[in-house]
């Protein structure tokens, strides 16, 4: 058996003579370089090409290969573009917190469930999530529509008179609509975060006379709260930088940074500006980031 | 437990029930709106029937988007696992310092907006020269799917004995031997797992697409610029079918990743 192996091997240093070392590096450089360098080259390339490209400008629609700030500081000089700045990072942040509420209620009730049930809910929660994108929006626009299935409803049950304008073509129409399109993404981590909770506390705290409201109270919200968090900053961030959404449901009135910065690449085509404003959703999303990381870092110290 | 408390989770769930219907109601809708005929004054009822699925074959640019729909997919998918395959096997033989930043760099654009990977993927594009269409689409697709593959194969070597592959290695295989015949077999649910998902993800990917896309659009795009115009019923029937499959998929995505994760 040995001297098979010894064989099979081809490790005879006196055949392979004085090249099989020099081949072997030359090899092992050659996997490394395809390594590192192929995702390089897919990922971190177009970000560095994306970044240097803010720092251009055009001129007459041509992009001018120049080192300046110009755009960072049109960005900084123009109030409409910190308006919808400021407007897109208050619809995020509302998006998030109503799909941490939502999200909460649905996670806790599926797991409160025990056996089939509680998986088959589990994957009804994210099933949504495998639905077309372009087809929810367009049928959340069907239903929030002046002719659509929100007002047929409200004006029968005799709570408005005439059919209300107020769900669609605004802000309020791209908040429900991200609202019913991004929340399936936050069921999941905070079931997660729910799982994580030890079910000897669970145990303890019923042990100590806790009835099952205190015990929710005291131990499973405050030990799950950090994890559905970053489940909602999740969320958030998709919230930023989604453009299709409010330019389908919004209308003039429902204008985000998203569809400022897809309108330099297409209409306006300013492609330097548009990447500069895209540094600037980058940036908002690497804070977002750093901020979950600590949540989840502070709760996993606790 | 209390009558207090009992109201609340019953409320709890009269809430969770109106959450469930407004996840499912819009994709409910289309699948109705696919049996009737829609004129100006409204809903058909009295037409219903299989008519529109009898038509689908009216509407070829639509079909031809499918097409470059499944294509795009699944060329993606098969890059993507090459490429995931190679990157975890590398990293899982031997000390790899780099192993960290690796893993970054692939979860960037899973983590970055959509907006931001298609912006830096049009741009590098254009600086290469690369005119758009279903190539530079595939390649979108590929860097987006990338991570989940060599995440769900990471989770399937680790959990393989070293020994394995030590002793195939001492037994006489070489490197590439050892992996056709001793991992890669172990692999095979990861694959169809992580293969299903990524499609499905594919399928669906619009926003990343978008800036890629050139004058063959795939499934979400064509969607895209009929709804302007609003959807004609044969588009709800291929849209009911379109989610249909792509419900079944996640299904058994999701089935045979509790497998999986069941195995470990």
């Amino acid at each position: 058996m040995t001297d098979l192996s010894l064989a099979a091997s081809g490790a005879d240093p006196a055949i392979a003579g004085a090249r099989a070392p020099h081949r072997r590096w030359l090899r092992r450089t050659a996997l490394r370089l395809a390594v590192y360098g192929v995702p390089a080259l897919l990922i971190l390339v177009p970000l560095a090409t994306f970044l240097v490209y803010s720092f251009w400008t055009t001129v007459d629609g041509r992009v001018v290969q120049s080192f300046t700030l110009a755009n960072y500081v049109d960005f900084l000089a123009k109030p409409v573009y910190r308006g919808v700045f400021t407007g897109t990072l208050w619809l995020a942040s509302i998006v998030a917190t109503t799909s941490l509420i939502f999200g909460y209620i649905i996670a806790y009730l599926v797991w409160r469930l025990e056996g089939r049930l509680r998986y088959f809910l589990l994957l009804l929660s994210v099933i949504p999530l495998a639905m077309n994108y372009i087809v929810k929006i367009y049928a959340m626009r069907n239903i929030l529509g002046y002719n659509g299935s929100l007002n047929w409803l409200l004006v029968h049950a005799g709570l408005i008179e005439a059919p209300s304008k107020l769900f669609i073509f605004n802000q309020t129409a791209v908040m429900i609509t991200m609202a019913v399109i991004y929340l399936p993404y936050a069921i999941l981590p905070i079931f997660l975060s729910l799982e994580r909770v030890s079910p000897s506390l669970l145990a303890a705290s019923a042990d100590l006379g806790g009835r099952p409201g205190q015990t929710f109270r005291n131990v499973v919200l405050p030990l799950s709260l950090p994890g559905s968090i970053v489940g909602a900053l999740f969320v958030m961030v998709l919230a930023l930088g989604d453009y299709l959404t409010p330019q389908m449901v919004g209308g003039n009135q429902g204008f985000t940074f998203g569809r400022a910065i897809w309108s330099q690449f297409g209409m306006a085509f300013n492609w330097p500006f548009g990447a500069a404003l895209a540094v600037v959703l980058l940036l908002s999303v690497v804070l977002i980031i750093l901020v979950a990381a600590a949540i989840s870092r502070h709760a996993r110290v606790k | 437990m209390t009558a207090a408390e009992r109201i609340t989770i019953t409320l709890l769930w009269a809430v969770g029930a109106l959450v469930f219907v407004m996840l499912y109601g819009p994709a409910f809708m289309v699948v109705v709106l696919s049996f009737f005929d829609i004129s100006r004054d409204g809903i058909d009822w009295g037409s219903f029937g299989f008519q529109w699925y009898a038509r689908l074959g009216d509407n070829p640019q639509m079909l031809a988007a499918l097409g470059n729909t499944l294509l795009v997919g699944a060329c993606a998918v098969v890059l993507a696992t090459a490429l995931a395959l190679g990157l975890a096997y590398y990293m899982k033989t031997g000390i790899r310092r780099g192993r960290p930043l690796l893993e970054f760099v692939i979860f960037l654009p899973f983590v970055l907006p959509a907006i931001i990977t298609g912006i830096s993927l049009l741009v590098a594009f254009r600086e290469l020269g690369l005119e758009r269409s279903l190539i530079t689409v595939t390649i979108g697709h590929v860097v987006l799917i990338l991570a989940i593959i060599y995440r769900m194969v990471m989770i399937r070597l680790e959990s393989l004995e070293d020994s394995q592959i030590e002793a195939s290695l001492d037994l006489g295989a070489n490197g590439w031997q050892t992996f056709l015949h001793v991992v890669l077999p172990q692999l095979r649910s990861a694959l169809v797992t992580s293969g299903l998902l990524a499609f499905t993800l594919s399928f669906d990917e619009t926003l990343v697409t978008f800036f890629l896309v050139g004058g063959e659009p795939t499934l979400p795009i064509r969607l895209w610029a009929m709804m302007r115009v609003g959807f004609t019923p044969e588009v709800n029937a291929l849209v009911s079918i379109v989610l249909l499959v792509t419900i079944t998929l996640a299904v058994l995505g999701a089935m045979s990743l509790k497998e999986t994760m069941a195995r470990r």
